[in-house]
C-alpha cells in the first residue's frame, strides 16, 4: 500500500512541470555595483523619473554577452556632487562581470536615457548608440575593447531630449539605419509648478503640459556617416512625445514600419511606403487612441506574432488607470486591442521595459513586463496606486496571455522602480535572461532557471548582404508536427537593448526538421536537422559555420 | 418641540414626540386622570409604555381612562396611535378623527390623521389635515414641510415650494424645508442651486444620526453630482446600520462615481452577501467588474441581474461589450441592437453597435449607428472617435480629422468622461 501511495507521488512530481523561474543574481554573486542616480531633486525635474536603459551586447565578440548601463549626468538642471557614470561590464563567462567602463571609454557623461547597441558600420563590431536629455552620443567600437566617440563625425546627435534608438534597415539596403525617439521640449526653466493642493511638494509634471518635438531618422550612408531623413521620409511631420519604438513589418511586404508609443498623445504607426517615405496611420489602424479618442500614455512597445498566424502584432504599456494593450493585428492594417487576461493585471500599474520572448523554449512568445509609477507622490495623491511596482510574467497559451507572475519566482513578488528592459542569455545556457535598470537603484539581473529545459536551438545571426543586425530576418523553423516563425525585429521594451541571438525553443520536441532563414536580402538559409541544444553561427548565403 | 423641530429626522420618533406633546396638552385640559394625580406624569407614564412596545398596559390604562371621559380627545389620539402600531389603520382612523371631532384645534391628532392618511395612500386627505395645522399654526414648521414633502410627492412642485418657504419663515436652518428646495431644483434641472441647497443640508446635519434621513439626502446628494457628501452622509448612515443593503448599495455607487472601482467591488459584493439577488448590486457589480476588464465574472453578475420580462438597456448593453471586447462580434450586436430596441435613445449602444459593425467590415451600417449617435450625443466623445476611426478607415482623412478636432474641443469643454471607460448605470440604488 505505502509503495503504491509512493508510485503516484512519484507520477504526479513527474507529469507535474516545475515551472520557469527567474532568481535573482545578486551584486554579492554578479559583481555588478553599480547603481542608476536618478538625481532626484526638490523641483521634480522631469527628465529625472524616466531613464534609464540597459544593454545586453557582446563588445568583444567573445560570445558571451557583456552589460551596459545609462546613467544620469551633468544636465543644466543637475550638477553631479560627485561624477556620475555610464557603466559596460565585462561577461567573466562565470556569472560575474567586471567593470571596463574607464578602460573602454563609454562613460557617457550627460544625462543618460538609452541605449542601442547595433554594428552600424558592418565592422563585426557592436558599436553603442546613447541617448541622453541633451545631445546623444554614438561610440565606435574600435574591436580592441576601447570606443571612441564618432558622434559628431557621424552626424548622429540629434540634440534635445531622446529616449529610444532603434537600429533597423529601413530601405533595405543592407546598412543599419537608426530611429530616435524624441520626447518633449524641456529644459529647466519649463518646469511648470505641479504641486499637491498645499502647494508645498512638488510632483512630477505630466507630460501634457509640455510641447512635442519630431523625432529623428537617419539614413545610413555607409561610410559613418549618416544623413537625417527625418523630413523627408514624414517622420519629422509627426511632432510627438515618444518613448518605446519597435522596428517591424506590419504589412507583410518586407519593409520595416516603426510603431512608437507616445505619452499623452497619440501612438504614431509609421508605415515604410518604400522609397525612404513613412506615412502615420495609427488612427485608422486602431492603435492611436485609447477609448472615447483619449490619448494614452504609452511607454514600452514591442511587436511579435503571439498567435501565430502570419502576421505582427504590437503591444503598448500605458500609465495606470489606462490599462495596457495588445493590438491583435486583424490584417489589412488594421489592429483590435485584445490584452485578455493582461488588462486587469495591469489596471493598476505603470510599464515600461517590455518584451515577447520565448521564456520556457516551447516555441511561441510569452511576455515580460516592467513596471513603476513616474511619480514618486503618487501614492499620497491615488488610491492603490505604488511607486514601485511588480515585475508581471505571461505564457503565451496560444491565442491569448495567462499571468504566471505568482509562480514564476520570489522576484515577482517583491516591487520596483522599474524603466529599461533588456534580455540576453548572459549564462549561454539556451534560455532567455533578463536584466532590469531601476530608477534611482540597482539594476537587477535575473537568470532564467529551467528555461532550457526544453529543446533549443541558438542561432548567432551574421549577414554578409542585409543589415548587421538582421532586422528583418523571417526565420522558420519545424519539429516534427510543429512549425513556428519569427520576425527579428528591431528595437522594442524601454531605452534597451538586447541580445542579438534567437533561441528557438522546441518544446519536448527531440529533433528540429529545418530551419529556414529568410534574410531581408531576400537571400534564404535552410538548415537541415540542426544541432540541438546549442548555438550555432549562421552567415547568410552559407549557413552554418564553425564558431 | 414639535412646532420648533428643524430636523426632519425627528420624524422617524413621530409618536413618541407627538404623545409627549398631548401629554402637555392634557395637562392643560384635563385637570385629572384616572388615579395618577398628575395628569402631565400619567401620560407620560403612557408614552413612555407606547415608545417601548408596552401596547398592552398602555392600553389598558387608556380604557380606563375613556371608561370615565370616552371623548377624551389626548387619549383617543393615544389609542388611535396604538391601532396605528398595530396596523389596525382604520381603527387608528376612527379614534383620531373622533379626536378632530372633539376639538379641532388638536393639531397632534390632526398631524396623527395626516401621517396615516400617508400611510393609506391617501395624500388628498393628508394635505387637507396638514393645511388645517398650517393654518392653526402658523410657525408649525413640520407641519409645513411635511405638507411640502407631501405636494413634492404629488409633483405639485409649485405648492410644494411655496410650504418649504413657510416653514423656513425666513431662515436657513430647516434642514427638511431646504432639503425639499433642494429636490425641487433637481427636478426642474437647476443642478447648481440644488447642489447649493443640498450643501447647506450636509452642513445642518452635520451631526445628525437619523440613518433614514442620510440615506434619503445621500440620493439626492448623488442626483446633483455631490459625490462626497452622498459618501459621508452614507457612511454615517451605515454606523448604525452595518448591514442595511440599501445603504451598502448606495454607498457603492458614490465610491463608484469617486472612480474607486475596487472599493465599490467590495461594497456590491457586501450586499450580494446580504442579499444574494439584489438585482442592482448585480447589474453595479457586474459593471466594475467589466470596467477592470475582468469578463467572464462580469458576464456572470449582469446575466443574473437581468430578470425575465424586465432586463434594462443597460444590461444587454454591458453584455454586448463583453462579447466585443473578446471579438465575438456577432453576439455583441445580437446584444447592442437588443438594448437598442429596448431605448432608441441610448447613444451608448448605438456607438457599441456602430464599433462591433466597423470590425466585421460592414462600414454603411456603421456608419448608419454612428452617425445616429452624434445626432443623439453630440457631446460624446467615443461617438466622435468611432467615427474618425470609421472614416480614416474609409480613406476620407478630412472627416476623421474633422471628429478628432470635435473630440479635442469637447475635450477643451471637460466633456470627456474620465476614469471608467463605459458609463454607469443610470439606475438609481
Amino acid at each position: 500500500m505505502f509503495i503504491r501511495g509512493l508510485l503516484i507521488l512519484l507520477l504526479v512530481i513527474n507529469v507535474s512541470p516545475r515551472p520557469v523561474t527567474f532568481e535573482e543574481v545578486p551584486p554579492s554573486a554578479s559583481k555588478i555595483t553599480w547603481t542608476h542616480n536618478n538625481a532626484h531633486s526638490a523641483e521634480r525635474q522631469l527628465p529625472e523619473t524616466v531613464g534609464a536603459g540597459c544593454a545586453f551586447f557582446d563588445y568583444d565578440n567573445d560570445g558571451w554577452m557583456d552589460i551596459y548601463f545609462v546613467n544620469s549626468g551633468p544636465s543644466d538642471f543637475f550638477t553631479p556632487p560627485s561624477p556620475l557614470k555610464n557603466a559596460l561590464y565585462h561577461n567573466n563567462h562565470d556569472g560575474t562581470f567586471t567593470d571596463v567602463t574607464d578602460k573602454a571609454g563609454v562613460a557617457g557623461g550627460r544625462f543618460g536615457m538609452g541605449v542601442a547597441a547595433g554594428d552600424y558600420d558592418g565592422d563585426g563590431n557592436v558599436d553603442l548608440y546613447v541617448t541622453n536629455y541633451g545631445p546623444n552620443i554614438l561610440y565606435h567600437n574600435n574591436g580592441d575593447g576601447t570606443f571612441t566617440e564618432v558622434t559628431d563625425k557621424a552626424g548622429v546627435a540629434a540634440p534635445g531630449w531622446s529616449t529610444c534608438a532603434t537600429w533597423f534597415d529601413y530601405d533595405n539596403d543592407g546598412k543599419l539605419d537608426l530611429f530616435v525617439s524624441s520626447f518633449v521640449f524641456y529644459d529647466k526653466t519649463q518646469n511648470p509648478l505641479c504641486t499637491d493642493p498645499t502647494l508645498k511638494r512638488r510632483y512630477y509634471c505630466v507630460p501634457r503640459l509640455f510641447k512635442p518635438t519630431p523625432s529623428h531618422l537617419f539614413h545610413n550612408n555607409g561610410d559613418g556617416t549618416f544623413t537625417d531623413v527625418s523630413a523627408e521620409s514624414g517622420i519629422a511631420a509627426h511632432p510627438g512625445k515618444s518613448f518605446g519604438a519597435v522596428a517591424t513589418d506590419v504589412n507583410n511586404d518586407g519593409l520595416m514600419d516603426l510603431f512608437v508609443a507616445n505619452d499623452t498623445m497619440p501612438n504614431f504607426l509609421f508605415l515604410n511606403k518604400g522609397a525612404g517615405k513613412f506615412e502615420e496611420v495609427g488612427l485608422a489602424a486602431g492603435v492611436a487612441y485609447g477609448e472615447a479618442g483619449r490619448p494614452r500614455s504609452g511607454m514600452g512597445v514591442d511587436a511579435t506574432d503571439y498567435d501565430g498566424d502570419g502576421w505582427q502584432d504590437l503591444f503598448v504599456a500605458n500609465i495606470d488607470q489606462e490599462f495596457f494593450s495588445l493590438y491583435h493585428n486583424d490584417k489589412d492594417l488594421i489592429f483590435t486591442d485584445q490584452p485578455g487576461e493582461i488588462a486587469p493585471a495591469t489596471q493598476l500599474l505603470s510599464g515600461w521595459g517590455l518584451k515577447f520572448f520565448d521564456y520556457d523554449n516551447d516555441g511561441d512568445p510569452d511576455l515580460f513586463l516592467v513596471n513603476g509609477h513616474p511619480d514618486d507622490m503618487i501614492e499620497s495623491r491615488i488610491a492603490r496606486v505604488r511607486y514601485k511596482e511588480p515585475l508581471l510574467m505571461f505564457e503565451n497559451t496560444g491565442r491569448a496571455f495567462k499571468d504566471v507572475s505568482a509562480s514564476a519566482g520570489t522576484v515577482f513578488s517583491k516591487t520596483f522602480s522599474g524603466r529599461g528592459m533588456a534580455l540576453g542569455d548572459f549564462d549561454n545556457d539556451g534560455d532567455e535572461d533578463v536584466l532590469i535598470s531601476n530608477n534611482g537603484e540597482s539594476p537587477l539581473l535575473l537568470r532564467n532557471q529551467g528555461g532550457n529545459r526544453n529543446n533549443w536551438l541558438g542561432l548567432n545571426l551574421v549577414a554578409t548582404k542585409s543589415n548587421s543586425a538582421a532586422v528583418g530576418a523571417v526565420i522558420t523553423w519545424q519539429a516534427g508536427a510543429v512549425k513556428r516563425s519569427r520576425l527579428k525585429t528591431g528595437g522594442g521594451s524601454y531605452l534597451s537593448s538586447h541580445d542579438p541571438r534567437e533561441i528557438l525553443g522546441i518544446g519536448a520536441a527531440t529533433k528540429i526538421d529545418f530551419v529556414e532563414i529568410r534574410w531581408p536580402s531576400g537571400k534564404v538559409d535552410r538548415l537541415t536537422s540542426p544541432p540541438l541544444n546549442t548555438y550555432v553561427k549562421v552567415v547568410e548565403g552559407s549557413g552554418i559555420v564553425k564558431k | 418641540m414639535r412646532k420648533n423641530s428643524s430636523d426632519p429626522h425627528k420624524k422617524a420618533h413621530k409618536v413618541p414626540a407627538i404623545v409627549v406633546c398631548l401629554c402637555l396638552f392634557c395637562c392643560f385640559v384635563v385637570p385629572l386622570c384616572g388615579q395618577q394625580n398628575d395628569p402631565v406624569k400619567l401620560f407620560e407614564q403612557i408614552a413612555s409604555l407606547i415608545q417601548d412596545n408596552r401596547l398592552a398596559e398602555a392600553e389598558k390604562e387608556l380604557t380606563r381612562i375613556l371608561r370615565v371621559t370616552p371623548d377624551l380627545p389626548v387619549a383617543l389620539d393615544f389609542l388611535g396611535t396604538i391601532r396605528a402600531k398595530q396596523g389596525r389603520l382604520n381603527e387608528a382612523e376612527v379614534l383620531f378623527g373622533r379626536a378632530v371631532a372633539k376639538d379641532k384645534n388638536y393639531t397632534g391628532a390632526r398631524m396623527n390623521l395626516a401621517h396615516l392618511y400617508l400611510l393609506k395612500r391617501a395624500p388628498d386627505k393628508a394635505i387637507l389635515q396638514l393645511k388645517e395645522v398650517v393654518a392653526l399654526e402658523p410657525e408649525n414648521a413640520e407641519a409645513a414641510v411635511m405638507l411640502g414633502d407631501t405636494y413634492l410627492a404629488e409633483s405639485d412642485l409649485a405648492k410644494a415650494e411655496e410650504n418649504y418657504l413657510v416653514a423656513l419663515q425666513g431662515r436657513l436652518d430647516n434642514a427638511g424645508a431646504l432639503f425639499g428646495l433642494g429636490q425641487i431644483s433637481r427636478l426642474k434641472g437647476e443642478s447648481r442651486e440644488a447642489a447649493i441647497y443640498f450643501n447647506r443640508v450636509a452642513t445642518l446635519t452635520a451631526d445628525s444620526k437619523s440613518p433614514e434621513f442620510l440615506y434619503k439626502f445621500a440620493l439626492e446628494a448623488l442626483r446633483v453630482g455631490l459625490i462626497d457628501e452622498a459618501k459621508s452622509a452614507l457612511e454615517r448612515s451605515l454606523e448604525s446600520r452595518p448591514k442595511d443593503p440599501s445603504y451598502l448599495l448606495a454607498l457603492g455607487i458614490a465610491v463608484l462615481r469617486k472612480g474607486d472601482l475596487f472599493e465599490a467591488e467590495k461594497l456590491f459584493r457586501r450586499v450580494l452577501e446580504i442579499q444574494p439577488s439584489n438585482a442592482q448590486a448585480q447589474l453595479h457589480l457586474g459593471y466594475v467588474l467589466l470596467n477592470q476588464k475582468k469578463y467572464a465574472e462580469a458576464r456572470v453578475w449582469l446575466e443574473k441581474s437581468a430578470r425575465p420580462g424586465a432586463a434594462i438597456p443597460e444590461v444587454f448593453y454591458y453584455l454586448g461589450l463583453i462579447e466585443q471586447e473578446q471579438n465575438n462580434d456577432a453576439r455583441a450586436i445580437v446584444l447592442f441592437e437588443k438594448a437598442v430596441q429596448q431605448l432608441p435613445s441610448y447613444a451608448h449602444a448605438r456607438i457599441a453597435l456602430g464599433s462591433s459593425y466597423m470590425k466585421i467590415k460592414n462600414y454603411a451600417r456603421a456608419r448608419q449607428e454612428l452617425e445616429t449617435a452624434v445626432k443623439l450625443d453630440p457631446e460624446e466623445p467615443t461617438a466622435h472617435y468611432n467615427l474618425a476611426l470609421l472614416y480614416a478607415r474609409l480613406k476620407e482623412p478630412a472627416k476623421a480629422q474633422e471628429e478628432m478636432r470635435i473630440i479635442d474641443k469637447l475635450k477643451a469643454k471637460g466633456a470627456s468622461n474620465s476614469g471608467v471607460i463605459v458609463l454607469p448605470p443610470k439606475s438609481s440604488p
